[in-house]
């Protein structure tokens, strides 16, 4: 099958199978409704660091069968993720939070799926200060509030 | 770029929340502002109300407020009150399995969150391993069929009131008390039969326009056909499971007694709006449709005096129609009188059939026990005999007070020794059908002995130097010299402890140390609970995999688990055996 061209946010052409770049339904739709021009696909959202990260991705798994759609209980097993998808995923947290963007952005289902699930797993078991320090994130409560909230949240330390 | 979590747009973070516990979303809240909208978007929650629980009780109107706009149901705390039911009803069964005492009052405290409680145990059920995995799951099991019967019993209270009760309910009711069927709700039963009615109108799409006789008759052969009705002739007539109408619609034949189905066909026959019920013709049970009013059963108009008559089906044997005169034939013969005759080709009413049901599946037992090695059967025995104790009990009707005491023991012994959860059960609905029977204080008192005995710690049994040696043990595993069965023991008295009486029937001074030996209480791969005299103990040391599944089911009663290197079960009644 023929190959296709894309070209990151920041100017880099990307060739990729066709068969690969088809695993992004936005890319997929495109190439449908447009035909095989032969001229490449901007990919302004993503650049080119993210989207050969992406491309890498598509790659390992271009001959997946079709995801069983996004019923509940898929979803619900949140620490199943393969070994190879483990180990793609262990990138520092911006390249992880773009993957997911791009992902989110090119309609890649599979992959968003794994993107979020690997976060849920950093979130998960942790208490909210150690959340604050895994994700650099301020806290601007006043301890009033704080208080507050945490006793609204006691229901979930209950073990 | 995105630098932090902080930064993604909400519609990731809520991906990200969707993939997460709940307890995550409950941190993430306490983190910063940020985070405080998404984490609390009642689709969220709603999302984990549907995917952690799947079992809600029926005062949260679970069906109706998912059709509810989102944001008119506060999800968050529905949430919540689940997950701290589900918290709750799992430190009760921790707490049921540390101590056997003052369980029933815990027993009940489970129950009392009704459907809540019955994800928690279904779970709790399937554990297949841990420090006391039998244990957990023997009272686990326990208590999800005690809800199952909590839930079928007052099914069958109100069809004793006179209440109206549909059909495919009051039969569910007896699938429920038995927990291979795997149904947990009255419902399911009749999803399943409005399934097998959809299959049937789809492929007859002019059903409705049939004149009633046709429809009777096209719904009869349809079914057969489908092997909906009637049974394999292969199969043992009277084996357990062709009493149950949910196993019957779920097992791959189908294969039912005529009773049950008489009761598919009157179930679907209604649906397409004919007159169909179970008639009580004695032995087998028939169907009887009414034709319309005004109408006869081939759709003319009818202008004779009274109503037009009606027609006859043995859903079991098909669709021919059964002439009414071969059936008084046989009613001559077997010597009915005119009224008795009136009665037999009558429509049944709905608790005759629930009886007749309740009699099939004693007689099933009954039968079952004749035929050695009968393993066929996917049905426990003595759950579904509770069943037809409970059903019988209840629909017997005042006018026959001798049936029920005549059933009466065999219920309160089953109870006691298998059921004892139920206790709450039996007093709300077999107490009051003795009220003013000379049953009634001997059966407050030994509610009242079970609850007392329940409240009191067990008294201890030590092994003290002073005592002479009892040589076995609680949790090993023997053959009885004698009677070859296999049993463990799970008690002992340093010597025989029976009353006089029992001790003289049962020749006890016979056996060669005579009562003064030790003797065992010890639980019988058939289920029974026995006494026996040291003398006739010869331990085994088997592999958990040789033991019947039956006896390693109800050995969480007593044990936590089984110990493959000393090849006996562990102890769970340390409280009153310390020391083994």
């Amino acid at each position: 099958m023929a190959n296709i061209t894309l070209t990151s946010s920041d100017g880099v052409d990307v060739t990729v199978e066709r068969t690969v770049a088809d695993r992004s339904v936005l890319i997929k739709n495109m190439l449908e409704d447009l035909g095989e021009t032969g001229e490449s696909i901007p990919i302004p959202n993503v650049n080119e660091a993210v989207l050969k990260k992406v491309i890498e991705w598509c790659d390992h798994h271009k001959n997946d069968p079709p995801s069983a759609g996004d019923d509940d209980d898929n979803r619900r097993k949140t620490t199943d993720i393969d070994e190879w998808d483990q180990k793609f995923m262990q990138v520092d947290q911006e390249m992880l939070f773009e993957v997911i963007l791009a992902a989110n952005y090119l309609d890649i289902k599979a992959l968003l799926d794994v993107g979020c699930k690997t976060v849920a797993n950093m979130i998960k078991g942790k208490s909210p200060e150690e959340i604050r320090k895994t994700f650099n994130i301020q806290n601007d409560f006043t301890p009033e509030e704080e208080d507050q909230i945490r006793r609204e949240n006691e229901w979930a330390e209950d073990r | 770029m995105v630098r932090s979590l902080e930064h993604l747009p909400e519609e990731i973070i809520h991906l990200i929340l969707c993939a997460s516990h709940p307890r995550s979303a409950a941190a993430l809240e306490q983190t910063s502002h940020r985070f405080q909208n998404v984490t609390n978007e009642p689709l969220l929650w709603r999302h984990y109300c549907h995917v952690h629980y799947k079992s809600w009780d029926k005062k949260h109107n679970i069906p109706q407020r998912l059709s509810d706009p989102v944001s008119s149901v506060d999800w968050k705390t529905l949430f919540t009150l689940r997950f701290r039911a589900d918290q709750s009803v799992s430190r009760l069964l921790d707490s049921i399995l540390a101590s056997q005492t003052g369980r029933i009052e815990k027993f009940r405290s489970v129950i009392d969150f009704g459907f809540d409680a019955k994800d928690t145990l279904v779970r709790h059920s399937r554990v297949e391993s841990g420090e006391d995995h039998l244990a957990r799951r023997y009272y686990a099991r326990a208590l999800l069929t005690c809800l199952h019967r909590s839930i079928a019993i007052p099914e069958w209270a109100k069809l004793r009131r006179g209440e109206p009760v549909s059909i495919d309910r009051a039969m569910a009711a007896f699938d429920l008390f038995i927990p291979e069927t795997g149904f947990g709700d009255l419902d399911e039963v009749r999803v399943i039969l409005d399934g097998i009615i959809a299959r049937f109108r789809a492929l007859h799409p002019n059903i409705d326009s049939l004149r009633p006789r046709a429809k009777a008759l096209a719904l009869a052969s349809w079914l057969q056909e489908n092997d909906f009705t009637g049974m394999d002739p292969e199969r043992q007539y009277h084996s357990l499971e062709h009493n149950f109408l949910g196993l019957a619609l779920r097992s791959p034949g189908h294969n039912s007694l005529p009773l049950v189905s008489a009761v598919i066909y009157c179930y679907a026959a209604q649906n397409l709006q004919l007159d169909a019920r179970p008639c009580g013709f004695p032995f087998h049970v028939h169907v009887i449709i009414s034709p319309p009013s005004g109408l006869d059963m081939n759709g003319s108009t009818f202008c004779g005096e009274g109503p037009s008559a009606p027609m006859y089906l043995d859903p079991f044997r098909g669709a021919r129609e059964t002439p009414v005169s071969d059936l008084r034939d046989q009613l001559v013969f077997l010597g009915a009188t005119d009224a008795e005759q009136a009665e037999f080709l009558g429509e049944s009413p709905l608790a005759q059939i629930i009886l007749r049901c309740s009699k099939n599946i004693l007689n099933s037992i009954h039968s079952v026990s004749h035929i050695p090695e009968s393993h066929g059967t996917s049905v426990d025995v003595v759950s579904a005999k509770y069943a037809a104790l409970w059903s019988s009990m209840l629909l017997s009707g005042e006018s026959r007070p001798m049936d029920l005491r005549h059933q009466l023991p065999w219920l309160m012994e089953l109870f006691a020794t298998d059921f004892p959860s139920d206790i709450f059960l039996i007093e709300q609905h077999i107490v009051p059908l003795f009220e003013g029977l000379f049953e009634h204080e001997h059966i407050l008192e030994s509610l009242h002995v079970m609850r007392a005995v329940d409240e009191i710690p067990k008294q201890v049994h030590r092994r003290s130097n002073g005592k002479k040696d009892i040589r076995y043990k609680v949790g090993q595993v023997f053959q009885h010299r004698r009677y070859h069965y296999r049993a463990i023991i799970t008690g002992w008295d340093s010597e025989c402890g029976a009353e006089e009486q029992w001790m003289r029937r049962m020749g006890i001074d016979r056996l060669q140390a005579g009562r003064h030996q030790s003797f065992y209480h010890v639980l019988v791969e058939d289920r029974s609970v026995r006494y026996v005299a040291e003398e006739n103990i010869e331990l085994i040391v088997p592999e958990m995999t040789d033991l019947p599944q039956s006896l390693t089911m109800i050995a969480g009663k007593h044990f936590k688990r089984w110990d493959g290197i000393t090849h006996t079960f562990v102890s769970n009644v340390r409280d009153e055996y310390p020391d083994d």
